[in-house]
């Protein structure tokens, strides 16, 4: 299988679901690239005793991360006085970082193959890194303190895997994600979700779930562009744009997003966001009220029909479109204040709900468990959200723009958020797909063919 | 009609002929005590007034360039004019910190309150997010009632600002985290006091706020079934007498048998009704409220409205709490813990007892400490045979 990268720097103001990336460009190429040949299968043997059998890994990458850290320190000094690191420590910490990559990948269930201990290229999720580059002395001076804002996203996504000292599913467990106290694997955050769900998944189809897989490897990716960053492999500081992993491809959902927003941001109304945000959240407890009713009056009539009446489903997809447009903008995620309808087209932030066909009436009846799991994956992005936020707004506060990466990494977490919504009050049966892309190949026939006529397939967002 | 209203509301159970004695200031409260509360005063005072000048031109300038900020809303007439609204608010707020801090250093620096910089600044955050929320709501009544009756919305908006007034009345109480006062003899006074003036039981509570000041309080609230009097900790921790106390429970059971509560709420009616059509004639030339480019205007048009009623409000307040110390003094019969009383709160939040004349028209909520003790002089005398 080709390997196959990476890293359009897209359009950041305008993007849509199912619109094809632009071609990347050799001078868009980041210093650290994540590159994804995975095909999804796994082995349920060892996806079985995946932890037991990773336990060898977890005792040597310990060991190689003391070194990488004596290492790190004498590559710190180097750059300091010559600007550069030394070819042969760069190639040792970036082994380190690779090998990282392979066992998080391999611990979160995005790769199957038992992975190496010498972090060699090739594995099914990989990155590559670039040889040595000229870095600015006061950039690498400051680099643990101008790391911390990546760091904090790296540890809600959980991709790290230098950061701790023990390997844990827990989040709170990060002990030390933004120091080289203690070195090792350490898997947190979204990543520890998409782990413990892709755990049952694989073991029932042998399988792991695209969306998933997408998700988990781009955490991964997000954190060897941090810690490479962290251990001075290169200067160029992460970016947590989703469309940066390639191959990126979208599946069909019939909940999509459209993002329009300019990254512009007032900074009046950024600083007093949250505040700005208390009348929509009454509104939204009030609201809810009546979803509640309509959703049981509509999970009825979809047990007793098969489909849910067009005015109930109406409701329920306005009342999800107000609380996307009202995560977007708490989140800083969309820039000007939403309006109280959830009317479409009416937020930069937008979602698309296809009315729902027949529904399959088991999936309706037991809708309310089966979207446990999904709730489960909405908090891990609703961590990233919190974070997204909380570094958009000091970034915007200073800069009057949120940055793109943010932005968007943000937009899919809303995205999941609709879609895992829309899957519980019945606006649709397909359940929610976790992939972090907003750009990808399309992958319609229909919207190939609009491509090719030259029509635009998404309409007024592109 | 306005104004046989508002006859009707001033009277009062204040002899017409009461005369106040002259009070010797500095014998009563103590001549250091005078000074230090005069200095302490004229800071807060001072601070207050550069506060006002800069809420007014902050308030200026957000009226002449806050309709720029409707680019920042994706919501409608009125959800735009919700956003405006609190951004005018959130404005204020940032340029009046400093004032609050300088307040709140100076209090601290004599001691008068016990709140942290931090617990501050947190619990301001609190208090803006309440104001943001009351003014969405306050926006969302008035616009919608413009969209629909155009310049005929002042009629209904200010009746529905006296029903919320009333609605928040009523349920005060429960927003406030008390218990039931513990001291027997004070609850047995307080019946007589009731039995005396006329009115039914009214429940005593304490609400703690000795962590955050060493003023002492108390205060009547809620309306009807929901009545309470309210004492501060602070009053009952030992620094005032018994008969200072008792001084107090009289005082705020005078409140409720004088209906004051609802005598307010009257009071805030015909004050709101020709505010509500001051605020519509003036935002005509924006669009009216209905359109949201009029809601910076019209937060500049309340902000000098509350001023200049200000003194109005005063002088009713003032009327009010001259009646209940009127009354508190008939029944506990006891002037001389009503001077100790007023004497200790000089003591105690460093009131000064006779500020200069337009500082108390436009902010003396209650008669002068120095007027206070003279009343309660004047009661001695006339009860004297």
């Amino acid at each position: 299988m080709t390997p196959r990268l990476l890293v359009p720097r897209a359009q950041h103001n305008v993007c849509v679901d199912a619109v094809p990336p632009s071609a990347p460009s050799r001078a868009d190429l980041r210093p650290i690239r994540l590159v994804v040949t995975d095909d999804c299968e796994r082995s349920r043997l060892t996806v079985f005793f995946r932890g037991i059998l990773a336990v060898p890994h977890l005792v040597w990458i310990l060991l190689w991360g003391v070194a990488a850290f004596a290492v790190a320190f004498v590559v710190w000094l180097a750059v300091l006085f010559e600007g550069r690191a030394p070819r042969t420590l760069h190639g040792f910490i970036a082994s380190y970082v690779r090998y990282g990559v392979h066992l998080g990948a391999y611990l979160a269930l995005a790769a199957n193959p038992y992975p190496g201990f010498t972090g060699q290229p090739g594995y099914p999720v990989d990155v590559e890194i670039d040889p040595p580059q000229t870095q600015g002395r006061w950039g690498a001076g400051f680099r643990l303190v101008l790391a911390v804002p990546a760091l904090l996203l790296a540890t809600v996504l959980g991709g790290g895997f230098q950061g701790g000292g023990s390997t844990s599913v827990d989040p709170g467990l990060w002990t030390d994600g933004t120091s080289f106290g203690s070195l090792g694997t350490s898997i947190g955050g979204v990543v520890a979700i998409v782990a413990l769900l892709g755990w049952f998944s694989c073991l029932a189809r042998g399988r792991m779930p695209r969306g998933m897989r997408d998700l988990a490897a781009y955490a991964i990716g997000y954190g060897a562009q941090t810690y490479g960053y962290a251990l001075l492999l290169t200067s160029r500081y992460p970016s947590s744009d989703p469309s940066l992993v390639h191959p990126a491809e979208l599946p069909e959902h019939p909940v999509r997003i459209t993002v329009t927003d300019p990254l512009r941001r007032s900074r009046l109304t950024v600083f007093f966001r949250l505040l700005l945000a208390l009348p929509l959240f009454v509104w939204a407890m009030l609201w809810t009220v009546a979803v509640a009713l309509a959703a049981f009056l509509a999970w009825l009539a979809a047990l007793a029909t098969g489909r849910v009446p067009r005015p109930l489903q109406r409701f329920l997809a306005a009342f999800v479109r107000f609380l996307a447009h009202l995560d977007a903008f708490v989140y800083l995620v969309g820039g000007p204040f939403p309006g109280f309808t959830g009317a479409a087209g009416s937020y930069p932030i937008d979602v698309t709900i296809e009315p729902a066909g027949q529904q399959r009436r088991l999936v309706t009846c037991f809708r309310l468990f089966l979207a446990v799991p999904a709730f489960l994956l909405a908090s891990g992005y609703g961590g990233v959200l919190l974070v997204v936020a909380v570094l958009g707004w000091f970034a915007a506060l200073f800069t009057g723009r949120m940055p793109s990466g943010l932005r968007d990494i943000g937009a899919a977490g809303v995205r999941y958020n609709a879609q895992t919504r829309a899957y519980m009050l019945l606006g649709t049966d397909r359940y929610p797909n976790a992939t972090p892309f907003l750009r990808g190949k399309a992958r319609s026939e229909e919207l190939a063919l609009n491509l090719e006529l030259g029509v635009d397939p998404v309409g007024e967002a592109t | 009609m306005w104004v046989a209203t508002a006859r009707l509301l001033l009277e009062d159970a204040v002899p017409d002929s009461l005369a106040l004695p002259r009070v010797d200031i500095d014998a009563t409260f103590g001549a250091e005590l005078v000074e230090d509360a005069r200095r302490y005063e004229r800071f807060l005072v001072i601070d207050w007034i550069v506060a006002q000048v800069v809420l007014l031109a902050v308030l200026w300038v957000y009226a002449k360039r806050g309709v720029r900020f409707i680019a920042q809303s994706a919501a409608g007439r009125i959800g735009t004019g919700m956003m405006l609204g609190m951004l005018g608010l959130g404005i204020v707020w940032l340029v009046q910190l400093p004032f609050g801090a300088a307040a709140l250093w100076w209090e601290r620096r004599h001691d008068t309150t016990e709140i942290g910089y931090l617990e501050w600044a947190f619990g301001d955050w609190l208090a803006l997010g309440a104001s943001f929320l009351a003014i969405s709501l306050a926006l969302l009544i008035v616009m919608a009632l413009a969209g629909w009756l155009r310049e005929w919305w002042w009629i209904p908006g200010a009746g529905a600002f006296v029903a919320i007034a009333a609605l928040l009345t009523f349920v005060s109480p429960y927003l406030v985290e008390t218990k039931p006062l513990g001291d027997a003899g004070l609850v047995q006074a307080a019946r007589e006091y009731e039995r005396e003036q006329g009115i039914g039981e009214i429940p005593l509570r304490v609400e703690e706020v000795s962590g955050d000041t060493s003023d002492a309080n108390a205060y009547a609230t809620g309306l009807g079934p929901t009545r309470r009097v309210i004492l501060w900790d602070t009053l009952i921790d030992g620094r005032f007498d018994d008969g200072a106390e008792r001084t107090v429970i009289a005082h705020e059971v005078a409140h409720h048998s004088s209906r004051h509560l609802p005598k307010s709420l009257a009071w805030f009616g015909m004050f709101a009704l020709p505010a509500a059509w001051l605020l519509m004639r003036l935002t005509r030339r924006r669009g009216g409220m209905q359109a949201p480019e009029a809601v910076p205007l019209a937060l500049l048009v309340v902000a000098v409205i509350q001023l200049v009623a200000a003194p109005f409000q005063s002088a009713i307040s003032r009327s009010m709490e001259m009646e209940a110390d009127w009354k508190a003094l008939t029944s506990t019969r006891d002037p001389e813990g009503a001077r100790e009383l007023f004497v200790g709160f000089a003591e105690t939040g460093l009131g000064d007892p006779s500020p200069p004349g337009w500082q108390q028209l436009l902010l003396g909520t209650h008669p002068t400490l120095a007027d206070r003790v003279a009343m309660a002089e004047a009661w001695k005398v006339m009860r004297t045979p």
